[in-house]
């Protein structure tokens, strides 16, 4: 895929540097574009180390140079990518997230521990960068994974020192608070160059969304020669509905369009003039950038560093039209449907848009293959017991061999010994390379589960386990206790062919080593929810019972029995028994007058009763 | 009633002799219960009591044992002692050291002593106490007349010494002339032989005139501590008398203070320097900043080191814009400038948008913000001054850099570019840290400072220890955990050898000790546990479990008070 050749771009550079870069497909038969933002800057280790940040932004550095972290992976992503539609993920799925909040690092453990304070402080102070709620990742969503990442950088010796810390958020909702710090940390603030296009409403409108920020160190010359650089990668990567993105802004209401401006198919036969058969699209969607981003890029953000990577890559088939106003551009050379451009530098501020207008072409793209189909459900119902199933397919010719990595809540206890890896067809278990798993401690730490095995050539893997869940304390349900608790996704790496996880642990190259990455998506784990009230009644009614038991058996002790005509009378019982017949005599005698003047003869019994019940 | 009637065998049992309450009362009571058995009696008084003994002995601990707040012990009244400033008498020596190579023995020793005496004959200010002690190296030392000599004649004196008093000779001058060392804690005397020949013929009642012009220079040198140090206890509400005040601090002085006080950080350990390069367009996108701090201001910062530490670290920002609030540059067509109005210098840091986060770490962090206004908008200055620089009190400085308008290579800035820009911000932070303004020597002004600072950090942490026993004492449903015991005792303990270390003129152990006070002062006073438990009353406890213990509490309550009642009937019947 030419996306992930990108990757391997800003390595080769030195020094304090700055690119960025925009990478723009159209997603092939969809309606769908994927806009892959990528902003890398470089900056010498030894003038970082020093406080001399130049363009490294100083809020993230002082913090990983407070919590001695050598390497920082953090991403927030929201939306499902669609996998059978749009095909292998961007950048070989390294540069994102499962949904809401990720986040591993390596931190140097070497003098004196603490690495766990050290985390806390990381994700605590990133929570304050980046406006999320980061804090909330305390050791019950920290786990220590062994083979699922491996660091991207050049790390001295010294590895043998580093911990890699993994934490998710997975409820985190990713939104135009965490864009604004995002943008904060580029040199050009969102105010030049491509980053200008970044706009809250249209990110967050996408139907799929990922930031990542990565921080590594890279020493070219291997991790003892050479001038060792740290690079801070930033990547956004939107697909965005082409259609939807198009709208009028000054009408951001989605509302039913006129049926007038409907494009109704003409070939089917109507009743009646309010109904209309969608028109099935013909061709290639127009789209402009200014149109779709609400706005043209501004200017260039070119750092006078003698760079000339190209600002904005275009992957649309050679037979597309494209109309280019105010950019230059470049050969490239190599790819047959790519084409390159850059930002002009003179005069600055111009405005830079790209068009392509709508066009049948002759052969459709084909969009290639994911590496990997795989989805992730809940099985089981009540509130006691469940199951997790997940289904690993491989389109492709050739067996491939995975990691799948689980952090699971503490509340969510899974019974290994119910854990099958099977193969969907033969139904026989695939046998497991390697199995790291560490048990979950209530209210300390979460399970780690991470397995390796191989998933067949055109094959189905399937995995599953038994759970049971948790009842919390009172205090710790969310206050949307109903909705449910969210499970992070599986992280699934695919590991390059030929290697094995120490293979990949070694190889220090990020376009070699890493393979690539698919996650699931989060899951919804429904827990026994209590009446909150409930501690409330609790108090009241066993107050109530103690009592009521407490009551009579005191006064059965301490009575005295004796017989009913022997029970004295009580003054307060004589009292209001005097009260009470004074009180039906008047009544009775109110009575008796409203009788004698409606010439009644009821007045003696009246009395009679009066008296009668007075005495009784 | 039956409550006036004598009861017969002290139950329910009206009398027969008892008034009938009416005649069909009268005609119901046929038979009255056999009396009862003593033993029965007893029994049900046993039973009673053993209910009463298990709610007493038992309930009531648990109750009390399970809802108090656990409260340590604190040294209330010591702690209210330090805060009235009962415990330390403030006493400030200042160790003078009078190095007189060249000069005999007994008009050295008679020298010093005259000095020691007429300084503190003179002094108003109770806390300042002269020592003068003679330099202890060979006084006839030729080798120490060399110029080059001088550092380490210095090394001579001990490390309390406050200042040394050097005599030279001088042929020409008449009357005795003094410099103060810009650098060193040193004031060099120049005499002149008939100077010291005054002394031979003059007895030790009369006063020594070349005696007291060195006095009167001595004074002169802590003049403005003297100034600082009564201000400082006039503001904390010490009982520290001074007399001649308006003397010492006069209104003049009083409002130079006070202004300092308002710019000048609080005192901290450790201060963050952040140097940001700000800049609408995108050059300059680099500075040799590290060049020009480690030539410019690594110096000023070292000779600070036994106060406080710094880090540095510094960011370039390009795309600054203005923040909306400010009207912006105004272009003065005359004198072909933009000009920035007085109004505007309190908004032009864009806070929403320019990154200046705070350090992470202990201590604040001070700013200082270079802007290069984009080759448009150059030069750029004040309107009413033409300046380019200013303070922001308590947070940084601000420093404009107009590059020449036809400099062809804006994109980075040399170290010699920086140099005034360097200068600018070191001035400005000896300000921000409230370095005094005179004495003109620099040692001078750092012990100073280091002085005031003790002694500032020596007061708040002991009101910050009587706001605690305050509040402990106001709040009794707060409760203490023994880490704020511990904290207090700490407090206290550094408190202590502070205030001897002021005594003993051992000032950067005295500052270190006020500076481990203060920090535990606060770590006490704001201990989180503490806030938690302020608003849970007793009332709180009791609506909870009113539902259990009123029920409980009626039928035991109304036993004993039958009980009582009959056992009284029984007696009074009895007697």
């Amino acid at each position: 895929m030419l996306l992930s050749s990108l990757l391997t771009l800003p390595a080769a550079v030195l020094a304090q540097t700055y690119t960025e870069h925009l990478h723009l497909s159209p997603l092939a038969q969809t309606s769908h574009l994927l806009a892959a933002f990528n902003f890398t800057s470089t900056t010498p280790l030894p003038a970082y180390e020093s406080g001399h940040f130049t363009h490294f932004p100083r809020s993230l550095a002082q913090i990983l140079q407070h919590t001695k972290t050598r390497e920082l992976h953090l991403r927030f992503a929201w939306g499902r990518w669609d996998d059978e539609q749009w095909g292998p993920r961007p950048r070989m799925g390294r540069r994102e997230g499962g949904t809401g909040v990720e986040i591993w690092a390596w931190l140097d453990g070497q003098d004196g521990g603490g690495v766990e304070e050290r985390w806390s402080g990381l994700v605590n102070g990133l929570s304050g960068l980046f406006c999320a709620s980061l804090n909330f990742i305390d050791s019950t969503r920290t786990t220590h994974p062994v083979l699922s990442f491996s660091p991207e950088g050049t790390h001295a010796d010294e590895v043998r020192g580093l911990e890699s810390l993994h934490g998710t958020l997975p409820h985190e909702v990713v939104c135009t608070e965490n864009l604004t710090p995002f943008l904060k940390l580029l040199p050009c603030k969102g105010k030049a160059g491509i980053s200008s296009l970044l706009d809250g409403h249209k990110v967050f409108d996408a139907n799929w969304q990922t930031m990542s920020i990565d921080v590594r160190p890279i020493c070219p010359g291997g991790s003892t020669g050479g001038e060792c650089v740290l690079e801070i990668q930033q990547t956004v990567d939107v697909v965005l509905d082409v259609e939807r993105s198009m709208r009028a802004r000054g009408d951001p209401i989605p509302r039913p369009r006129p049926i007038e401006e409907l494009e109704c198919d003409g070939g089917k036969v109507y009743n009646g003039g309010d109904t209309c058969y969608p028109k099935v699209k013909e061709g290639e969607m127009g789209w402009s950038l200014s149109r779709i981003f609400g706005t043209p890029v501004r200017g260039n953000c070119h750092l006078a560093d003698g760079h000339a990577d190209p600002d904005i890559t275009l992957e649309v088939p050679l037979d597309r039209i494209v109309n280019v106003t105010n950019a230059q551009p470049l050969d490239l050379g190599n790819g047959q449907s790519m084409r390159s451009y850059r930002l002009p530098d003179h005069p600055p501020g111009q405005y830079t848009d790209l068009a392509l207008p709508q066009q049948s072409l002759n052969q459709a793209v084909v969009q290639p293959q994911p590496p990997l189909y795989a989805t992730r459900t809940i099985t089981g119902s009540g509130q006691q017991h469940g199951g997790m199933h997940a289904r690993l397919h491989n389109p492709h010719p050739y067996a491939q061999t995975i990691t799948y990595f689980e952090s699971l809540p503490w509340f969510l206890r899974p019974y290994i010994h119910t854990l099958r890896v099977r193969n969907s067809e033969t139904h026989e278990d695939v046998k497991l390379e390697k199995m790291f798993y560490t048990p979950a401690k209530d209210r300390e730490r979460g399970t780690h589960l991470e397995l390796m095995f191989t998933v067949p050539a055109k094959g189905e893997v399937e995995l599953s386990y038994d759970f049971e869940k948790a009842v919390l304390r009172y205090t710790e349900y969310p206050p949307d206790a109903n909705r449910g608790f969210d499970v992070a996704p599986a992280v699934i790496r695919i590991l390059p062919n030929n290697t094995n996880g120490e293979g990949a642990a070694s190889s220090q190259h990020l376009g070699e080593g890493q393979g690539s990455y698919i996650r699931t998506t989060s899951l919804l784990l429904p827990l026994p929810t209590p009446d909150f009230s409930m501690p409330y009644n609790v108090i009241i009614l066993t107050s109530t019972v103690i009592a009521l038991g407490f009551g009579s058996i005191f006064n059965l002790l301490t009575r005295r029995f004796v017989l009913a005509e022997e029970v004295p009378v009580s003054k307060l019982a004589l009292r209001i028994k005097a009260i009470v017949g004074v009180a039906r005599g008047v009544v009775g005698r109110l009575k008796g007058a409203k009788a004698v003047e409606m010439g009644g003869d009821a007045v003696g019994s009246g009395k009679g009763d009066g008296v009668g019940n007075g005495a009784g | 009633m039956a409550s006036d009637a004598p009861q017969a065998t002290g139950d329910f049992l009206p009398s027969e002799d008892g008034e009938p309450v009416n005649a069909v009362e009268a005609a119901k009571v046929v038979q009255s219960p056999p009396p009862e058995q003593p033993k029965s009696i007893w029994t049900r008084r046993s039973i009673i009591f053993s209910f009463w003994a298990i709610v007493v002995c038992f309930g009531l601990p648990l109750w009390i044992r399970t809802t108090t707040v656990y409260r340590a012990d604190l040294p209330l009244r010591l702690m209210q002692q330090w805060a009235d400033g009962l415990t330390c008498q403030f006493e400030v020596p200042l160790h003078v050291v009078v190095e007189a190579p060249g000069v005999s023995p007994t008009v050295a020793e008679r020298l010093a002593q005259t000095l020691e005496e007429y300084y503190n004959e003179q002094n108003f200010f109770p806390i300042h106490r002269l020592r003068v002690t003679l330099s202890d190296l060979p006084q006839y030392d030729d080798s120490l007349q060399s110029p080059g000599s001088d550092r380490t004649s210095l090394a001579g004196a001990s490390s309390n010494t406050v200042l040394t008093v050097r005599l030279k000779p001088s042929e020409s001058e008449s009357t005795a002339l003094s410099r103060l060392d810009p650098y060193e804690a040193v004031l060099d005397v120049y005499y002149s032989p008939q100077h010291l020949e005054t002394t031979r013929t003059a007895e030790s009642h009369t006063r020594w005139p070349f005696s007291d012009t060195i006095v009167g220079e001595i004074q002169k040198v802590f003049a403005e501590e003297q100034a600082t140090l009564a201000h400082l206890f006039i503001n904390s509400g010490s009982p520290v008398k001074i007399d001649h005040l308006d003397e010492i601090l006069y209104p003049q002085r009083k409002e130079k203070l006070a202004r300092r006080a308002t710019r000048s950080f609080k005192y901290a350990p450790v201060y963050h320097l952040t140097f940001s390069l700000f800049t609408p367009a995108a050059t300059p996108s680099a500075w040799e900043i590290k060049a020009a701090l480690d030539e410019y201001l690594e110096p000023l910062l070292r000779s600070f080191t036994t106060i406080s530490n710094f880090t540095i670290d510094t960011q370039i920002q390009l795309f600054a814009s203005f923040s909306p609030s400010i009207h912006g540059p105004l272009y003065n067509a005359e004198s072909r400038l933009w000009t920035l109005q007085k109004t505007d210098l309190s908004g032009f840091i864009n806070a929403a948008e320019w990154p200046l986060s705070p350090s992470i770490g202990e201590g604040p962090t001070i700013n200082f913000i270079l802007y290069v206004p984009g080759e448009r908008g150059t030069p750029l200055v004040i309107a009413e001054t033409g300046g380019t620089s200013w303070l922001i009190p308590q947070w940084g400085g601000v420093q404009i850099l107009n590059l020449e308008r036809d400099s062809g290579d804006r994109s980075m800035l040399t170290e010699a570019d920086l140099k005034q820009v360097v200068f600018t911000f070191a001035d400005q932070l000896t300000s921000l840290l409230g370095l005094p303004t005179s004495p003109a020597s620099h040692a001078l002004r750092i012990s100073s400072l280091t002085r005031s600072h003790t002694i500032s950090l020596i007061l708040s942490a002991s009101s910050t220890l009587g706001s605690l026993a305050r509040l402990t004492q106001k709040l009794p449903q707060i409760s203490i955990p023994d880490t704020v015991a511990e904290s207090v005792d700490m407090t206290i303990h550094h408190l202590e050898s502070a205030c001897n270390g002021l005594k003993a003129g051992e000032f950067n152990r005295a500052l270190e000790h006020a500076r481990t006070a203060e920090a535990e002062a606060e770590k006490a006073f704001f201990e989180p546990s503490m806030v938690g438990q302020v608003y849970f009353p007793d009332e709180h406890k009791v609506a909870v479990y009113l539902p259990l213990l009123g029920p409980v509490a009626v039928p035991l309550i109304m036993a004993v008070i039958k009980e009582v009642r009959a056992w009284r009937a029984a007696r009074r019947k009895g007697g």
